[in-house]
């Protein structure tokens, strides 16, 4: 049998490799496709109420270009100093995103719900010199800019690039009724007068992008994205621009006919920030000349309901926990939207059922994928309108070869479990300025994933287990280190060990253990503490107190003893008790 | 017992029947539900009640709840407290009582459901429905429950202008807004938005207008017409969401019938009222409960509707914001 046995599953039209990059690097790519239509919308953010404002491919590519002027020659930043951005979905971020590209410096992607700790370490560990964030969550910039080399701050309202008057209400709303603008207490720049800073040096014929672009190629550091990794720490998976080129291509060939230029209208309800929705959301999108329809929030799911009202969507990307969502609305059940033509699903595990029953409501295909952050991150999928196995993570996209490999790093036969090791041109070039973790992931160029994984005979891939004890909550990667020091902190919790369940809706819940002293602290009490210091996401589901925990020799609790003996789930704290879930 | 019943009767009499609710105030509720309307259809999609249709026993329970229990529940209310009081008095306002159990449900409850996060498409429906049906079932409801309160020889007239006049002020500005709505989307939310503002500017402007101009009227009134007044759409709203619950209908929904049942069309139960009973030296009497009722039910609709928002944020907010 073939070493890579896949390769007849390719759809109609695709090679097993991919051509030459399409693009030196991602603003050649992008500047490719705003040349051939200028006039498209290249983006529309859709509030839940239906207030919406869009941006054309020519307004992208010129505030983009104002915006890397500004960095550059207003800002003083040089190629490949790092800019962090801390956005939701919204019209900001192509441009802000985009404009750092054609600066030829380095975008950090960071989550707006990160707390101020968290933060400091991305922002200082990136070393980054400029942030680009949301105004809303601006209170926590005195707490996190402390000890990072952060100088300058560019702030984004939530309804920019929106319609004066419908801008003008947002603005009151946020303000004035809902209280969410804090007031900013650090130097800042807002972001349009950054832009109009940008646009006179433009007028005044300073050099922009295209001698900016001179020395970047596709090796050349594009965007550092941070994760947990297979250890937990958290850390800067370098991702070049050659990356996220051959990346699009890869993702692109595993659609066929189902993805059309120039016609798709791709709903974005995944955060950006989020790998899985930059690449295949924001670049493959863009460089097809698609439409993405951004929602900042979709959460509830009814935030969803205008924006599937309002445009012909065509794709839709998304995590299990999404579509699952989804098919809970009654809105979405009685009129599933008949533009839709393929979704994709990917960050965490496609629930067969959730498949199966997407498919009889909208009447198209949906397939699941799999991939890294280290991985661009694409590294699998199941070819659109080809051989689709449900349970499986498809076929190696071109370019890429994936195998199981035992302890010893002997490559396993089809049907036999080992841990998946990926090489192609989409992997990280290393963890940024952490020699030790990159030595541990890249060997002789093959990224170790941590995942148990098997093959079988068509080459299709299955994922059996996790090497490592993250937890993923919604496709977010949650680190029970991380959880347990931060329950442990408080003063009559002895030790904690946390671990995931299984949530129908989440996919993964995170469960907390606790060996508490008197006065043991209530659940509330401890989601409380953790609410303080870590995303939401990240605090414990369900928290269960326990004598003891059971640990190894050397004192190292057992996740996985806890996991087999999960208890029952009665001291459920933060259960999400939504209506939408109860029956009709 | 006698002598404040006594001095209600006197006292209220003569301003009643021309300033429970003026003519000035009427054609200003009629426009300013008009706008509010338009502001809040400009929410709705043609889906919203299609979705509704697909599940007519949302409807038939509204249906049931609305000419069934609160009718039922108005009677029980004047068995209970109002033939407490003399005959002479407990007559006429026992059969303004069993007329508020018998009307319709009114226009406000569209808004009290917009606030209250149910189902806007479904209320509109319920509304028109409940409306329409309020032809053959009001005066059906009050011959049931309310021959022996009746002067001989009644001829009861329902006002055909205001059946249409309530259909018309809900379902054109509905219409109109889901069309502008259709084509612009932005301009749709900020309609929408207004007219959130305006509702409740409409439920402020209700209160602060009536109860210092009526005061007299209030301070001479026994505590049972109040609490049939009070009861009456309490109740009314309690039960109907209580059964909607039982049968497992969706919490949305459920609000939703439950606020449609227990608001009722006081307006169009003045303006009855008005029409049958022209020259009734009782006509304040005859008004007092209707007049009472659309007090009290913007009260209680507030309350409900704080209830049904923190119950509802309260469900929605456990989950992180997040995915």
């Amino acid at each position: 049998m073939s070493a890579a046995p896949w390769h007849r599953y390719y759809p109609d039209g695709t090679s097993p490799e991919i051509d030459e990059l399409a693009a030196r690097h991602v603003p050649e790519l992008l500047g490719a496709s705003a040349a051939e239509d200028p006039a498209a919308v290249a983006f529309t953010q859709c509030m839940p109420n239906g207030m919406n404002g869009s941006l054309r491919y020519s307004e992208v590519e010129r505030l983009s270009d104002q915006f890397a002027v500004y960095l550059r020659e207003v800002v003083g930043l040089v190629a490949g100093d790092r800019v962090a951005v801390q956005l939701p979905n919204c019209l900001s971020y192509p441009v802000v995103a985009f404009g750092i590209l054609k600066a030829g410096c380095v975008l950090v992607n960071t989550n707006p719900l990160y707390t101020a700790s968290e933060m400091t370490h991305q922002f200082s560990d990136s070393g980054a010199r400029a942030l680009v964030i949301i105004d809303m969550f601006a209170d926590r910039l005195p707490k996190a800019l402390a000890s990072t080399g952060i100088e300058t701050v560019v702030t984004v309202r939530i309804s920019e690039f929106f319609p004066a008057v419908v801008a003008g209400i947002i603005r009151a709303t946020q303000r004035y009724w809902s209280r969410s603008l804090p007031p900013v207490s650090v130097a800042h720049t807002p972001l349009r007068d950054a832009l109009e800073a940008g646009r006179e040096r433009i007028d005044e014929g300073a050099a922009g992008p295209a001698a900016y672009l001179e020395g970047v190629g596709p090796d050349t550091l594009a965007v550092l994205q941070y994760t947990g990794g297979t250890t937990g720490v958290s850390k800067g998976a370098m991702l070049s621009h050659g990356n996220l080129v051959a990346n699009t291509a890869q993702m692109l060939a595993m659609c066929g006919t189902h993805l059309r230029r120039g016609e798709e209208t791709v709903l974005t309800a995944l955060p950006l920030y989020h790998v899985f929705a930059f690449t295949v959301n924001l670049i493959g999108f863009y460089h097809m000349r698609g439409r993405n329809i951004l929602v900042p929030s979709p959460r509830p799911p009814s935030n969803l309901k205008r924006a599937f009202e309002n445009y012909r969507i065509t794709w839709l990307t998304g995590v299990n926990t999404l579509f699952n969502a989804l098919l809970n609305e009654r809105w979405f059940l009685d009129y599933p939207p008949r533009s839709l033509r393929a979704s994709a699903a990917g960050g965490m595990a496609l629930h067969q059922p959730v498949a199966e029953r997407w498919r009889e409501v909208t009447g198209t295909p949906i397939v699941e994928g799999y991939g890294l952050t280290e991985t661009s991150p694409v590294l699998t999928f199941n070819p659109l309108g080809g051989t689709v196995k449900d349970g499986t993570i498809g076929i190696p996209v071109p370019s890429t070869t994936v195998r199981c490999i035992d302890d010893a790093g002997n490559v396993l036969p089809a049907g036999e479990p080992g841990e998946l090791v990926a090489r192609g041109p989409q992997i990280m070039q290393g963890y940024w300025q952490r020699a030790d973790e990159t030595e541990h992931a890249l060997v002789d160029g093959w990224l170790h994933t941590g995942d148990i994984g098997e093959m079988d005979d068509d080459g299709y891939f299955r994922i059996v287990d996790r090497k490592k004890d993250m937890v993923l909550v919604s496709g977010f990667n949650v680190y029970p280190n991380e959880v347990e020091e931060c329950i442990a902190a408080m003063p009559t919790v002895r030790e904690a060990g946390v671990i995931g369940v299984p949530d129908p809706k989440t996919g993964e819940a995170v469960r907390a253990y606790v060996v508490a002293d008197d006065p043991a602290p209530s659940p509330d009490e401890i989601v409380a503490h953790c609410r303080e210091s870590l995303a939401a996401y990240k605090v414990p589901r369900s928290i269960e107190f326990r004598d003891e925990l059971p640990k190894s020799p050397i004192g190292k609790i057992l996740r996985k003893e806890l996991r087999t003996d999960p208890g029952p789930a009665t001291t459920s704290t933060n259960d999400p008790g939504s209506e939408e879930a109860s029956p009709r | 017992m006698s002598t404040p019943l006594h001095t209600l009767a006197t006292q209220v009499v003569p301003p009643a029947d021309h300033e429970v609710v003026t003519q000035f105030e009427q054609v200003i509720l009629i426009v300013l539900v008009f706008v509010i309307m338009f502001g809040l259809g400009a929410g709705l999609t043609p889906r919203d009640f299609t979705s509704a249709l697909r599940r007519p026993w949302g409807l038939i329970i509204a249906w049931l709840t609305q000419f069934g229990i609160m009718p039922l529940l108005a009677f029980l209310l004047v068995l209970g407290l109002i033939l407490q009081l003399p005959s002479e008095v407990a007559a006429p306002l026992a059969l303004g009582a069993l007329l508020m159990g018998a009307v319709p449900a009114g226009t406000t409850s569209n808004i009290f459901t917009y606030f209250s996060k149910g189902n806007l498409g479904l209320s509109v429906m319920m509304t028109t429905n409940s409306t329409l049906w309020a032809l053959l079932m009001t005066p059906l409801m009050l011959y049931l429950y309310g021959t022996r309160f009746m002067p001989a020889g009644l001829d009861l007239q329902i006002p055909i202008a205001n059946i249409i006049i309530t259909l018309v002020v809900m379902l054109v500005p509905v219409a109109l807004a889901m069309v502008i709505r259709r084509y612009y989307p932005n301009v749709g939310a900020v309609m929408e938005l207004m007219g959130g503002f305006f509702g409740l500017f409409f439920i402020v402007f209700l209160v602060v207008t009536w109860v210092p101009r009526n005061w007299v009227l209030l301070s001479g009134t026994s505590w049972q017409v109040y609490a049939v007044t009070i009861c009456l759409g309490l109740f009314g709203i309690a039960v109907a969401y209580g059964i909607a619950r039982a049968i497992k209908m969706h919490p949305k929904d459920a609000r939703t019938v439950g606020l449609e049942t227990g608001i009722q069309n006081g307006p169009l139960a003045i303006a009855i009222i008005l029409l049958s009973f022209p020259a009734s030296p009782q006509l304040g009497l005859l008004l007092l409960v209707p007049a009472l009722y659309s007090l009290f039910i913007v009260i209680v609709a507030t309350f409900v509707t704080l209830y049904f928002r923190r119950a509802n944020l309260a469900e929605e907010q456990k989950i992180p914001s997040l995915l």
